[in-house]
């Protein structure tokens, strides 16, 4: 299947010259994963095969970056579930305090993005590479320019989207239908969930237990099959914040340091952890919330000293390897095509 | 022809026209209408990026860059009801600033304008739904919107200044004073006056006066000296002070 779209793909550029190549649309066929809610797609941006496929290949484009030297697959890694193990990255986001690159996930369910949730959708997140360099005006035209001159991309572009040139509308939807297809809900707890007893072992069960209890309260915060409440908290992870968190949009005292609820899916994959990729491994994040967290005026008053043994301890992280999707993180159709 | 080359010169022919300006309609004669001209002054005469003034602190400041949007230009008429001249503008004051539109004959008391813009159209907006044409665009709006904490950026002042205020001193102490946020919207509404316009075009002249600003003479201080940078809430009170300063230093010519 795939060699055959290459073969296509050199097809239409050799043949570019004589003939008028057309591509036609098709709905797109994935699924999302047992046990999820179905999605709610933007009216002007219901997924296609092509919208998809222009969008893998704008993640991948380094055109998008004003110096070539990045693409989102840059910092965005399927292999790490779409982080990039780097403890912080500035780049494409023009983010003023660095932060550590998240997994990009079931992100069609997340009602708002980025960590204080100041953005409402992938569309309008998709700016950001656009928007950071037309600081100087004329500079998102010569980006917008080198993409127009990719005959294969204006193809695809008038195919999925009836638009005869790629312009900001185009690249923003067309990385925002891509995304939304990330979906992620195949860790081995899931298929315990549906019935398959002997994917967990006794340890991992434990900790599922612990996980899901009101002794730890985890479940509260990471909540639900995307394990994210979607809301912002303090869990005193530092004295002071050198990066206020939601504060930062809403200039809220109480708002310091609280921070979008990560989601734990692939959570095993994608160290190092926290906004600021300040925890290295998932044992000293359990053992910040064994003891309680640190002290700030904001934290949340769930997180207490938990009490819990070294075996407990050691419980709950099997349990968090369970979420692992290994078909999730080895799938070829995430990768750039050429690869 | 070869036909990369033509895709090539369309695509820059494209682009050449949706960076001109919008088509302003020109007055026309035995037609009512209205020009709102929008210019920046320094004690009375035209402001000039990059050239060097003093302020009323003693400081010395260049500005390279100074832009805002208006939203809502709109007339008052004697009966109380509004005519809209021009949505959304985004002023840069390097060149002509005006926007005419047909207006009824009749007597019109007032001016008023949003100075950035408009609550509804600021918040979680995305730029990528509006053609090129408009300020509110992606590449109409040159940078003034922040994806983050998704909203545009009403006002940037930015420049360089010398706060010892001594000729001849290089101006290294940075300004960046970009305002936005709803809390930063100001209204302006201009003292009541009589124009009945009739069959002609009646220009209206307003006049930024930038020295007025950087004035202790107002209530809200904005000195570079102490306090140069803001964007949006990182620093509400010089987002705030500059905002009030700048809506005080709006003058009209009916
Ligand atoms: C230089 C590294 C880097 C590159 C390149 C990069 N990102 Fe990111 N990305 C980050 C970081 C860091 C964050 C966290 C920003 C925040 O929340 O403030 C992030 C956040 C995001 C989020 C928000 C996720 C959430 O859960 O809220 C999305 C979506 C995203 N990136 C998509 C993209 C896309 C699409 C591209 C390419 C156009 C891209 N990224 C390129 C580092 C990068
Ligand atoms: C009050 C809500 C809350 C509770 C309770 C809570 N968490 Fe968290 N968790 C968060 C937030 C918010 C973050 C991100 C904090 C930051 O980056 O500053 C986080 C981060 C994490 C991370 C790092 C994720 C990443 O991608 O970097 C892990 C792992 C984690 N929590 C596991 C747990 C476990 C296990 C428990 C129970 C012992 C728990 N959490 C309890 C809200 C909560």
């Amino acid at each position: 299947m795939r060699w055959f779209s290459v073969v296509g793909i050199l097809f239409l550029v050799g043949c570019a010259e004589s003939i008028q190549p057309t591509l036609t649309d098709s709905e797109w066929t994935g699924r999302v994963p047992a046990g999820f809610p179905e999605v709610v797609y933007p009216e002007d941006n219901k997924p296609t095969k092509l919208r998809v496929e222009l969008g893998r290949r704008l993640f991948y484009d380094n055109r998008l970056s004003g110096d070539g030297s990045l693409h989102c697959g840059s910092c965005h890694v399927l292999s790490a579930a779409f982080t990039d193990g780097r403890t912080t990255s500035t780049g494409l986001h023009g983010i003023a305090g660095k932060r550590n690159a998240p997994t990009l996930v079931n992100l069609a369910w997340m009602k708002r993005l980025m960590m204080e949730g100041g953005v409402p959708t992938l569309e309008t997140q998709a700016l950001a590479p656009l928007h950071d360099s037309t600081e100087m005006a004329a500079s998102v035209m010569p980006l917008l320019v080198k993409l127009n001159e990719d005959l294969l991309l204006k193809e695809l572009t008038r195919a999925a989207y009836g638009r005869d040139s790629i312009d900001a509308y185009v690249v923003t939807r067309a990385l925002a239908c891509f995304q939304r297809t990330l979906m992620s809900g195949d860790g081995r707890y899931d298929r315990y969930k549906q019935g398959r007893k002997d994917q967990l072992n006794e340890k991992e069960v434990r900790g599922m237990n612990l996980f899901f209890s009101t002794r730890t309260h985890c479940s509260e915060c990471h909540s639900g099959v995307f394990f994210t409440d979607m809301d912002y908290h303090n869990i005193g992870l530092a004295v002071e914040y050198a990066d206020e968190g939601k504060a930062r949009a809403t200039h809220l005292p109480e708002d310091i340091g609280r921070f979008k609820t990560p989601t734990l899916r692939n959570i095993q994959l994608t160290s190092p952890y926290m906004h600021d990729g300040s925890i290295a491994s998932l044992e000293e994040v359990i053992t910040l919330y064994n003891q309680g967290g640190h002290e700030h005026p904001n934290k949340d008053n769930r997180i207490v000293p938990l009490g819990l043994t070294e075996e407990e301890q050691a419980d709950l992280i099997a349990f968090l390897t369970t979420l692992t999707d290994w078909n999730f993180v080895q799938n070829k159709d995430l990768l750039p095509l050429m690869r | 022809m070869n036909r990369s080359f033509c895709l090539f010169a369309l695509v820059i022919i494209s682009l050449v026209l949706q960076s001109c300006k919008d088509e302003e309609p020109t007055p026309v004669p035995g037609k009512s209408s209205a020009t709102i001209t929008f210019d920046a002054r320094w004690e009375g005469t035209p402001f000039q990026i990059q050239q060097v003034y003093l302020d009323d602190f003693g400081n010395r400041i260049r500005c390279d860059k100074f832009m805002n949007y208006f939203s809502f230009i709109k007339l008052v008429a004697e009966d109380g009801s509004e005519v809209l001249v021009k949505d959304f503008v985004l002023a840069d004051y390097t060149g002509d600033n005006s926007y005419t539109a047909e207006v009824p004959s009749g007597k019109y008391t007032a001016l008023k304008f949003g100075i950035g813009v408009d609550r509804d159209y600021n918040k979680d907006q995305d730029p990528a739904q509006y053609p090129s044409s408009s300020p509110l665009s992606v590449a109409g709006s040159q940078g003034m919107f922040w994806v983050w904490n998704t909203g545009y950026i009403f006002a940037k002042f930015e420049g360089k200044a010398d706060t010892t205020g001594t000729a001849g001193v290089e101006l290294l102490s940075p300004i960046a004073i970009h305002a936005g946020d709803d809390f930063s919207y100001r209204t302006f509404t201009s003292q009541p006056f009589n124009v009945t316009i009739d069959g002609a075009n009646h220009v209206f002249a307003v006049h930024i006066n930038v020295d007025r600003i950087f004035s202790p003479d107002q209530g809200n201080v904005v000195n570079i000296a102490q306090d140069a940078i803001t964007h949006g809430g990182t620093n509400p009170d010089l987002t705030n002070n500059f905002m009030d300063n700048y809506l005080a230093a709006i003058s009209l010519e009916p």
